[in-house]
């Protein structure tokens, strides 16, 4: 068994134009392209469908090859040992969330309006799809208020999650991603939210890709720091003393 | 199960390369002593293995344990069945939480090393002042901050007690939003420093470190800022000659002798077999979770509910902190942008609030500081709409407009409070997992709540116009901090280690990680567990295996 250090680089970043799927049935694809499409809906900017959502999910449903990338973002990890063995279980029970799922949003269509989710219009996908999640649809968040909440588990793993709320995860990791595994085609999301990314993994690696200019430039510790001027025991340190400024 | 044949004997044996165990090799392999370190995770490399993926580090835990391989179990109840969650899941391979931390490294005030003089019994508490004080401590918090490598400016912290040097390095320049933090403070008569990072922005000691690309917290920096046992201890035992790495093994029990000492330990390698490699010293370092449970799952004849557990204390008493904050959004239309997600995860921060003020309702406080709202996946946004032109309207308004100030919570110790072996659940080697047994003192909660409206007011101050306030309902171990199940102290019925971290009861255990801490302290820990490991580890070199002995009497 070969450590995680060791694990080599397959294949190739995914192709976000494909419309061959690797897992998906021609209606499931479909489908979940199509509820993608109301999860990060097109507007006067692109939306979940032109990104390339769907393709995201594709690969990473298809088995262990489109967990991880390689750090350069060349192509993927090839897993093995134990961490391959639980991500294979991990991957089998999403398949199967996702094919019961898709099953059962056509049913709730066929149930409220007569017919498959494909052939609704979309205020009618909306209103299955609050059926499915069993909340009302989420309202716009607004400006002016304060909003209490409690502690909760920060870390977005999909493990053992419902059909439902893996969906919405997974569409808005596709979105957002790098375009390696699929989605964020042409790093449309990032423009659309005015994130600034990396042109490529590889450019995260070795200092090309840099944030500098999101910081302050201007600005001067003693003023920001008053009490740095009482103090007598160590000089007020200088811009200069930075390398990386 | 195969067995391997035994490899020579060594003077020390660490378990866990994390920032502990890191410390230790170092500081005993480059005292001429024979050291064999092992971890159970992978070497990774920062250069190789290293990259902006938010998807890969952050959603699908490339770095993290797999908690189906490693699960860990909770409940909030002593009769409760304990339900499986990744609860303090820090990163198990060589270099440990320093692989993936923010960096947080400001230092303990003396106050944190007296709670129970300062306070007498608090009800539920279990209080317990430590064996030593931040005096025997200041030497190493030093030697920490100048060998691993520190930014911050001396001086700029009112409230620091009394430190020998300045940093080695300077910080980062603020973020918008921390300018925004120490504007908003000025106004309030905060004091706002930069909080000391983990990381350097000079050539220090021949590092690059050429990282600006604001993938910090969570993710692998591979340049040569991030402050990383790593890259940097580990490289400086490997250099000594005296000082081997097994990575990928699996230390599964401390083995006793006959003589009331143990004589190192067991492990599975990477090849599945099964090895035994003794050692006049054993160190654990592996965190306080795990190690209690390796404690627990070393039974033997003389300590059938584990090793060095006379006092039945090995788990007990166990404090994780929790990360509380509250975020504040400004309005594109008219305010500047912050950037939340750019930057080194934090900038401005206070202390101001850290001393016990008991108009406050609660004893104790927190360190302060802004920090970073994340990435795009998975920005920090209670409250983020799940689906709809929702989402996708909030995301392109409020993405560059979101600021967030979080507290470190001091949490009291409680013994019920504590990791055991969870009689169900076994890992993928077929071992009984840690089981988590926590609930909240009311002390945590009055503490959070107040902490976090301080927080919602210096947002406003600051010119947000909404804030979430986040407030503690129960401990979900988001920090990664662990401490107290091996509590140390001097007397052997009240404590497992003594103050030099070692068991009373088996005189060549040492526990090095943040197992000893009595109390939490209300700032990150890295630091004052680096100090004291390096304190003890110079008492093995210097004291212990020249077969001497040195007691410090116990503070008044």
């Amino acid at each position: 068994m070969s450590s995680k250090a060791d694990w080599k680089t397959i294949l190739e970043p995914v192709d976000p134009n494909s419309n061959e799927p690797l897992f998906f049935s021609p209606h499931e694809w479909d489908t979940v392209e199509a509820l993608a499409a109301r999860i990060i809906p097109t507007d006067h900017d692109p939306g979940a469908k032109e990104a390339r959502v769907i393709v995201f999910i594709d690969r990473y449903l298809s088995g262990i090859n489109y967990v991880f990338a390689s750090a350069d973002g060349s192509g993927f990890l090839e897993m093995d040992g134990k961490h391959a063995h639980s991500w294979r279980a991990r991957i089998s029970e999403l398949q199967q969330v996702y094919r019961q799922g898709v099953i059962d949003v056509d049913s709730e269509s066929q149930a409220i309006f007569g017919a498959p989710f494909l052939d609704l219009d979309v205020d009618s996908q909306d209103a299955v799809m609050v059926k499915i999640s069993g909340s009302p649809k989420p309202a716009s968040v607004n400006l002016g208020t304060t909003e209490p909440s409690t502690t909760f588990f920060q870390f977005s793993s999909d493990d053992g999650l419902p059909f439902w709320p893996a969906l919405c995860l997974h569409v808005k990791q596709g979105f957002y991603a790098d375009p390696v595994y699929g989605g964020n085609k042409d790093r449309m999301a990032w423009n659309i939210i005015g994130f600034d990314g990396p042109k490529s993994l590889k450019d995260t690696m070795d200092g090309t890709y840099t944030t500098a200019d999101k910081f302050v430039s201007d600005y001067d510790w003693g003023d920001l720091i008053p009490v740095l001027k009482e103090q007598e025991d160590f000089p007020i340190p200088v811009m200069s003393d930075i390398i990386y400024k | 199960m195969t067995k391997k044949q035994k490899p020579d004997a060594v003077d020390v044996v660490i378990v866990g390369l994390g920032a502990n165990g890191g410390t230790a090799a170092k500081v005993l392999s480059e005292a001429g002593l024979k050291v064999v370190g092992i971890e159970r995770g992978p070497w990774l490399k920062n250069d190789k293995h290293y990259s902006g993926d938010e998807l890969k580090f952050v959603n699908r835990n490339y770095m993290w344990p797999d908690s189906r391989l490693t699960p860990r179990t909770v409940r909030r109840n002593e009769n409760d069945v304990a339900e499986p969650y990744p609860f303090s899941m820090t990163p198990q391979l060589v270099g440990g939480g320093t692989n993936h931390w923010a960096g947080w490294v400001p230092r303990p005030r003396e106050s944190d090393f007296m709670l129970r003089s300062l306070h007498g019994d608090i009800d539920g508490a279990s209080l317990a002042d430590w064996p030593f004080r931040y005096d025997h401590l200041e030497p190493y918090l030093t030697k920490i901050e100048w060998e691993f490598g520190v930014s911050g400016i001396a001086g700029a912290d009112r409230t620091e007690p009394f430190r020998s040097k300045p940093y080695p390095s300077m910080p980062l320049p603020p973020t918008r939003w921390g300018k925004k933090f120490y504007d908003a403070c000025n106004t309030m008569g905060i004091n706002a420093f930069p909080i000391p990072h983990a990381s350097v922005t000079n050539n220090h000691k021949g590092r690059n470190p050429f990282n600006r690309t604001s993938f910090w917290n969570q993710y692998g920096d591979p340049s040569g800022a991030r402050s990383n046992t790593a890259t940097t201890f580990i490289p400086e035992a490997l250099a000594t000659g005296n000082f081997e790495l097994r990575a990928d093994c699996f230390v599964r029990e401390v083995k006793m002798g006959r003589n009331g000492k143990a004589t190192g330990v067991i492990y599975i390698d990477d090849d599945g077999a099964e090895v035994e490699q003794d050692a006049k010293i054993v160190i654990l370092t592996l965190g306080a979770i795990e190690s209690a449970r390796l404690m627990l799952m070393s039974k033997s004849p003389e300590f059938p509910d584990g090793i060095a557990n006379s006092s039945g204390l090995v788990g007990k008493n166990a404090t994780f902190h929790e990360y509380l904050f509250a975020i504040g959004f400004f309005d594109k239309e008219i305010d500047d942008p912050v950037y939340g997600w750019a930057g080194n995860y934090i900038s401005g921060g206070t202390m101001d609030f850290y001393e016990t003020d008991e108009s406050r309702g609660y004893i104790g406080g927190s360190i302060t500081a802004a920090s970073q709202t994340c990435h795009p996946i998975n920005m920090v946004f209670p409250g983020r709409p799940l689906w709809g032109q929702a989402l996708k309207d909030s995301d392109r308004t409020f993405f560059s407009y979101a600021m967030k100030i979080g507290l470190i919570l001091h949490d009291l110790p409680q013994e019920a409070n504590r990791v055991d072996l969870d009689p169900n659940v076994k890992d993928y080697m077929g071992l009984p997992v840690a089981r988590i047994t926590h609930k909240a003192h009311a002390n945590d909660v009055a503490m959070g709540k107040w902490q976090v409206d301080k927080n919602v007011e210096i947002l406003e101050t600051a010119g947000a116009r909404k804030t979430i306030p986040v407030y503690l309902d129960q401990m979900t171990g988001n920090t990664c901090h662990q401490h107290g199940t091996a509590r140390m102290g001097f007397d052997p019925s009240k404590s497992v280690l003594n103050e030099w971290c070692q068991a009373h009861d088996v005189e060549n255990l040492f526990v090095l990680d943040g197992s000893g801490f009595p109390t939490a302290t209300g700032v990150n820990p890295t630091l004052t567990m680096m100090a004291n490991a390096w304190r003890c580890s110079d008492y093995i070199s210097d004291y212990y295996l020249k077969g001497r002995e040195m007691r410090l009497p116990e503070p008044k």
